[in-house]
């Protein structure tokens, strides 16, 4: 791991968020896998992973909306299982639904969810300005939700979820089908938030978000922790990047692109050849020659710049898209 | 995992009263910007109320052709008292019963009943009619009573009482007209050659003597009340229909609940609340109260308007007015609930309310009266809310009942409540579908 996670959980400027040993199953299903991991007060941290990895039901349990069928959960020191009612007050979730009141305004909804958390008077509407403000609503803030862009309805399920002032918050997907304008929004109020000491976890699928964002990425598949790292260190696991060959015959040349000065290693996946290597376009060119020398009959080549994109493919030998 | 050092404090405190209060006026928000569900709680029963009452006004549109079942006692046991209920019995409109649980019946008996509610009217024919009858006259007359349930309407007892009067006339010339014959030969003074004009003068002296004792009848047929039941005012169209279709309203807030619980499951509103400090019961609460104050706001619009539109009497005791419709009310919102948990999706929670709540009100005689109906469906009846909310209605605005007249209506209402909202919450999973 990237960082010293030595301070005890739940002390100011240590840990915030402890798993360990996470599982929940939904009847034969295993959604959440034995899944570990900690983050530290200020940090954004982010769980990368293609639909169906177990991202949802991951902050479902840490919202204390699912309970676990195994493991442990400890939020600001306190253990979510047993005191779940003070975890919540402490924290913020944005589901991925857009979870508004379509008939009401948009100052409604907020006001409504922040009386839920013992939000009133000025400090409420002191609280509804800025927020509105922040996510670009303010001047319709007195229109039906109903009326709204989808990106507009996105930037208000943000504000509602944060207008308790949470001191942790878990954002689900919060860009899926959202216009630039909304998605940049979203990101200066997450880098808001980063900047004031709140503390993240934030899903998706799109890598670009996570890389941009996130302190830490945990990439994670069909319940399972696969690596967990800066994006940085990520994308270091692949070196220069990878390489997949496909041709009739491929196999024969695995050994000869092993031995290839610039490879790193070179396996089978499949029916095709994946080669990782320090320099993509080198590799790309001697494994053609290879083909030709070999009279093997290449049917397709892909290179993949490193990216978290390409470490998950080389991770789980499918695109963070089309698991 | 590492001990657990202080943790942080939340950024702030909710209430539970706090929380419900924030979720009711929610609701009453989202409520009172859907013109169509206003429209359907307060605009829709006081049209019925308004058009129904004034369209049976003066008497039900069609009578069911099914016999009016009548409880008979008779006192007397002479031929005449027999003969009289045998053509009631034979009329095709009515059907006597004169034993009941295999016990002939008395005068008691049937008062009993009529009270208890197991049947509306009942006959008895007193001790002495036969004879009284036969003589000239009698003093005071023999009373032919029809002990009539007080909800009873009068579209169905007038044409009763105006049958049963025919029949004593019937029965009396019966027993007189041999007499008066009789009578008139025993008088005929007539010389040998007979002289028709003296023969006329004398019968039609015979025929006035007839006509002249009608006006002092020897017996006469009196409408009567089930004994401790004589303070009783007898409905009319407005006291039959207001209460039916307010009643027929009020359960139409359970479409309302049941779209709002199931859009706020579809929409993750639910699940986001559950993420909140708060607990399942202040969640639940919050729900329920606006639909409750809707539904009294209904019962208040409802009364207060047949008061000002047509004078109707409100009864004597607002306390068990009140009674009567927070019980009613917390029957139509447990029933929503139980809706709720049933439909999965709004569409399919919609069909399912308008299917029972059309049921209900039938059997529980929103649109015809219990009273009428076979025995079987009359029992079946009680098996609804709405009976039961009727009949203590009733009790209030007609029999001018106070709150231990109408316990045991409000017993039964407040045990729907119960077992609708049990059913419903132990049904309602609130926690939330993770995937993904």
């Amino acid at each position: 791991m990237a960082r010293s996670e030595e301070r005890s959980c739940g002390a100011p400027g240590g840990c915030l968020i402890e798993v360990q040993g996470l599982c929940k199953r939904y009847g034969a299903r295993v959604a959440v896998d034995g899944l570990s991991f900690t983050v530290q007060e200020g940090e954004l941290f982010g769980l990368l992973g293609p639909n169906g990895a177990g991202k949802t039901t991951t902050m479902s349990l840490l919202s204390t909306l699912l309970a676990p069928d195994g493991g442990e959960l400890r939020l600001c020191g306190l253990d979510v299982a047993r005191e779940p009612a003070r975890v919540r007050a402490l924290i913020g979730h944005v589901p991925q639904e857009l979870a508004l009141y379509g008939a009401l305004d948009a100052r409604q909804n907020l006001a409504f969810f922040g009386r839920i958390h013992g939000l009133s008077g000025r400090r409420l509407r002191a609280r509804m300005d800025e927020l509105l403000g922040a996510v670009g609503l303010a001047e319709r803030a007195a229109e039906p939700v109903e009326g709204f862009s989808g990106g507009m309805k996105r930037r208000l399920n943000l504000a509602v979820s944060l207008v308790h002032g949470p001191r942790i918050v878990f954002f689900d997907e919060p860009t899926v089908g959202v216009d630039p304008q909304s998605r940049n929004f979203i990101f200066e109020l997450i880098e808001r938030l980063k900047a004031d000491g709140v503390t993240m976890i934030y899903t998706t699928h799109y890598m670009e978000e996570a890389s941009r964002l996130c302190d830490r990425v945990a990439i994670v598949d069909q319940g399972r922790l696969l690596a967990l790292d800066t994006p940085r260190g990520l994308v270091g696991l692949l070196g220069g990047g990878v390489v997949h060959l496909e041709a009739e015959g491929v196999e024969s040349l695995v050994e000869a692109a092993a031995s290839l000065p610039m490879v790193e290693d070179a396996r089978m996946e499949g029916q095709r050849l994946v080669v990782r290597t320090r320099a993509t376009d080198e590799a790309a060119r001697a494994l053609v020659a290879l083909c030709h020398e070999r009279a093997v009959r290449l049917t397709g080549l892909r290179v993949l710049e490193p990216n978290l994109e390409s470490v998950f493919l080389h991770l789980t030998g499918k695109g963070l898209r089309d698991a | 995992m590492s001990a657990a050092p202080a943790p942080f404090e939340p950024p702030c405190r909710a209430t539970a009263g706090g929380q419900i209060l924030a979720i009711a006026w929610k609701d009453l928000l989202i409520f009172s910007k859907d013109l169509p569900a206003v429209g359907l709680v307060f605009v829709m029963p006081l049209a019925f109320v308004v058009l129904m009452s004034l369209a049976l006004a003066s008497q039900f549109g069609t009578v069911d052709e099914r016999p009016l079942v009548l409880l008979a006692v008779d006192e007397d046991g002479g031929p005449a008292a027999g003969a009289l209920l045998g053509r009631l019995d034979a009329l095709p409109s009515f059907r006597l019963e004169r034993s009941w649980a295999g016990k002939p019946l008395d005068r008691a008996a049937a008062e009993r009943l009529v009270a208890a509610g197991e049947r509306s009217l009942a006959v008895i024919i007193p001790a002495g009619l036969g004879e009284a009858l036969a003589a000239p006259a009698a003093e005071p007359p023999r009373e032919l009573v029809l002990v009539v349930e007080p909800t009873a309407p009068g579209q169905v007892v007038e044409p009763l009482l105006g049958t049963l009067r025919g029949l004593l006339e019937r029965a009396r010339a019966e027993a007189r007209a041999p007499r008066e014959v009789d009578a008139l030969f025993d008088g005929l003074k007539v010389p040998a050659l007979v002289d028709l004009g003296e023969l006329r003068a004398q019968a039609q002296a015979t025929l006035g003597r007839v006509l002249a004792a009608a006006d002092r009848p020897p017996a006469v047929v009196r409408r009567a009340s089930p004994a401790g039941m004589e303070r009783v005012a007898l409905p009319d169209t407005y006291q039959q229909n207001v209460p039916a279709y307010t009643l027929f309203g009020i359960f139409w807030i359970v479409v309302l609940l049941a779209e709002s619980v199931l859009a706020e499951r579809r929409g993750g509103t639910f699940r986001r609340l559950r993420g909140a400090p708060m607990g399942r019961a202040a969640l639940l609460a919050g729900k329920l109260l606006p639909y409750l104050a809707i539904n009294l706001l209904q019962v208040a619009l409802m009364l207060g308007a047949a008061r000002l539109l047509f004078g109707m009497s409100l009864g004597s005791s607002p306390a068990a007015l009140l009674a009567v419709s927070l019980a009613a009310s917390l029957a139509a919102v447990g029933l929503g609930v139980l809706v709720s948990a049933l439909g999965r999706t709004e569409a399919r929670a919609r069909n399912l309310t308008i299917l029972v709540l059309l049921v209900l009100a039938a059997l529980g005689g929103c649109f015809i009266p219990r009273f009428v109906m076979p025995p079987a469906m009359q029992a079946l009846g009680l098996a609804t809310p709405h009976a039961w909310a009727l009949e203590a209605f009733q009790d209030v605005l007609v029999r001018g009942g106070d709150l231990a007249a109408v316990a045991p209506e409000v017993g039964a209402l407040l045990g729907f409540a119960a077992l609708f909202f049990g059913l419903g919450v132990w049904r309602f999973r609130l926690e939330v579908d993770g995937a993904g």
